[in-house]
């Protein structure tokens, strides 16, 4: 045996014991030995599909107080409780009225199969809320299934025309997206189909990654007269929201609001995407929760938090966070991933392949043939109902006759970082790390 | 013909009165003191010629369906975006990004415009009698664009689909990446020889080169690019 034999030997037999074997190394994970192997291999960064699996702080790091003495109980069961939702009302005449807070969120035709998005556009009729087309285009067969429905301005423009406008019950422009700010939508050429590519003007089977920026918003001063050209076409009829990444939330959201805009979609950074080179969903951006703190804070600021919409989304999974995101001053949430594994999706994070075994994230034939369109969509309205009961739970259990009633001191942080994150005071305490959010 | 007078309005009641005229079937109207107005034009929709005395701001003609607008002056950044049908006619300059995401019909551009010409373009016809600036064509989903003047750096750069004829001699040394650089094709010529025809452009189509598209479609990015000195790499 030589040296090196011996070596390897030893090596082999070192990483056989059981005590060796269970240590975790903190720095050389399984996971960062594949990412270098990958990169060793291809020269390139990594594609995935999905949000960040990094863990962040998020929603069930704070806790929501119940009534007792201070406040009495609404029932359950018997007493009612609003849900109802107007969106966008600052500058429109048909602001986007919907029966639950809970929206679903602009995912492209492309990223997902026609399958999936007539399945997501038909649970919006059972429980009346809107549906967003995203990139690419708007399905025919998605508007004509969808309860409200929402159209995207994106900067690739692909499929978009004053037709899109027409069919709109409100339109949001795209500057970004949490799972990949500052950076262009992408979809991978195993799902550029012939039928996507010509929907979208572009070569069948090419990897795409479109337009990163507005062809006509290069900056806020455009971005002014930009949205009253917007109002001029739509005759000031259907609210325009704009979608920000959670960066630089508290500057951007200001900038949005002095735009003019009706609605303000903060995607955090757990928010998924068909397709994200990996440093990007992993290292850029700010979670969803601190987003949404910055971004209330911005409209306080401002005097307009009671004009101006805000919804958020990035990592939404029940009706806890629904109610949460609620207290600290959403009007509304919105839902990418979770309702993809409401419909079967294993966050698998292997969408940029094109190869989804439930038909969801793909444009293979076969592979969608397996999605139910029926059972897919009646899933998505009953995991959207059940979340609006657990919002509604928490809601009456603290007293509030009106989902929209919540607020912030409803909420106590679980966690020295939440606390000093958002200023809602740590449990047991009445204080707050930081600037407090603004109720002792 | 009839007569309206831009200053006593604002550019809302501009465009919705134009598009009424236009509506009541009114064939020519005159637009005088445009003062620069941004979304000046903004959706206006059926047959008719508007022609505007003077210059305007930012997103002229932008979602255009169908009437001939012609700006007696220069047009701001952003001409014509998103526009369907009709025409747009410059006689001075264009700012930068003119026809972004357009969809169809045709701009023609007197003078000069800024970088940027036809960003994202989908359909429909952009003629530059003078030159541009960089990055001219970039991420083309489709249309024409045709430069008779100079071009700057990047030119095509990532055109998905559409055609840009160009006739500036360092116009290959311009190119953007992903893209091609070929002679013009019989039917290009003929095309584009109709399209002068109809413009009253003299010029040669044979003397235009075409940028298109690569054929296999597939894009390379080069984010890293090592400039090593020396055959040795010392
Ligand atoms: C498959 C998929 C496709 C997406 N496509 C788009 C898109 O076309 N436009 C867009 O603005 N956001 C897109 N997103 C992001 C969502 O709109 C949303 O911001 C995000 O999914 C919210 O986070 P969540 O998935 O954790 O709920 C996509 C997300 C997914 C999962």
């Amino acid at each position: 045996m030589s040296e090196h034999e011996r070596h390897g030997a030893s090596l082999e037999k070192s990483t056989k014991d059981p005590a060796v074997r269970e240590e975790a190394h903190s720095t050389w994970s399984r996971e960062v030995l594949s990412e270098i192997r990958y990169k060793a291999e291809h020269g390139t960064h990594r594609i995935r599909g999905c949000g960040t699996p990094r863990p962040f702080p998020g929603f069930n790091d704070l806790t929501v107080l119940p009534s007792q003495l201070t406040r009495m109980a609404v029932d359950t069961y018997r007493e009612p409780c609003e849900t109802r939702t107007v969106l966008g009302k600052r500058f429109c005449t048909q602001p986007l009225v919907v029966e639950t807070p809970i929206l679903i969120s602009g995912m492209s035709y492309g990223a997902l199969s026609k399958e999936a998005k007539i399945a997501l556009a038909r649970s919006t009729r059972m429980v009346g809320n809107s549906i967003n087309n995203g990139e690419g285009g708007l399905l025919p067969e998605e508007r004509a299934e969808s309860y409200r429905q929402v159209v995207q301005v994106l900067p690739s423009r692909m499929g978009f025309s004053l037709r899109s406008i027409e069919a709109a019950d409100a339109l949001e422009i795209i500057v970004g997206i949490g799972a990949k700010p500052g950076l262009s939508g992408h979809l991978m050429g195993s799902k550029i189909s012939k039928e996507v590519a010509e929907f979208r003007q572009i070569p069948e089977g090419i990897d795409l990654h479109s337009h990163p920026r507005h062809g006509d918003i290069f900056g806020a001063d455009d971005l002014v007269i930009k949205m009253e050209q917007l109002r001029e076409v739509t005759d000031n009829r259907i609210p325009i929201f704009i979608k920000i990444a959670a960066g630089r939330v508290r500057e951007d959201v200001k900038i949005a609001a002095k735009a003019g805009a009706d609605g303000i979609v903060v995607d955090g950074a757990q928010g998924g995407t068909g397709a994200a080179p990996v440093v990007a969903a992993d290292h850029m951006g700010m979670p969803t929760l601190p987003a949404l703190v910055q971004a209330v804070r911005a409209l306080e600021e401002m005097g307009v938090k009671d004009e101006v919409s805000l919804i958020v989304s990035g990592g939404i999974k029940d009706g806890a966070d629904v109610a949460k995101a609620l207290a600290l001053g959403a009007d509304a949430v919105a839902l990418g991933q979770s309702v993809m594994a409401a419909m079967g999706c294993t966050v698998c994070r292997r969408c940029h392949t094109g190869r989804c075994a439930f038909g969801i994230g793909t444009q293979d034939p076969e592979l969608r043939a397996r999605l139910d369109i029926d059972t897919a969509a009646k899933r998505v309205a009953n995991y959207i109902k059940a979340m609006t009961h657990e919002a509604v739970i928490l809601a009456k259990a603290s007293g509030k006759t009106r989902l929209r009633n919540l607020e912030r001191e409803d909420l106590r942080s679980l966690s020295l970082e939440a606390c000093a994150m958002t200023g809602v005071p740590l449990v047991g305490t009445d204080f707050t790390f930081t600037e407090p959010f603004g109720f002792f | 013909m009839v007569v309206v007078d831009a200053a006593t309005l604002a550019k809302r009641e501009l465009n919705r009165k134009l598009n009424s005229l236009l509506a009541e079937g009114e064939r020519s109207i005159e637009v005088h003191n445009p003062g620069s107005m941004h979304n000046l034009g903004t959706a206006l929709k059926g047959g008719g010629e508007i022609t505007v005395h003077g210059s305007t701001g930012f997103y002229t003609g932008g979602f255009l369906e169908g009437p001939r607008l012609v700006i007696d002056g220069n047009t701001g950044w952003y001409t014509g975006d998103n526009m369907l049908s009709g025409e747009i006619i410059i006689r001075k300059n264009a700012g930068s990004n003119c026809g972004p995401s357009m969809i169809g019909g045709t701009i023609v551009v007197h003078g000069n415009t800024g970088g940027r010409t036809g960003l994202g373009m989908k359909g429909g016809d952009l003629l530059v009698l003078g030159s541009t600036g960089r990055w001219c064509g970039q991420m083309t989903m489709g249309g024409r664009i045709v430069i008779l003047g100079e071009v700057g750096a990047g030119l095509g750069e990532s055109m998905y689909r559409g055609l840009i004829h160009v006739r500036d001699p360092q116009a290959e040394a311009k190119l953007g990446g992903n893209v091609e650089f070929h002679p013009i094709s019989a039917d290009e010529v003929e095309s584009l020889a109709q399209l002068f025809a109809t413009h009253g452009v003299q010029a040669d189509p044979k003397s235009f080169m075409s940028v298109r598209p690569m054929t296999s479609g597939r894009h390379h990015y080069t984010i890293f690019n090592p400039q090593l000195s020396g055959a040795d790499g010392r």
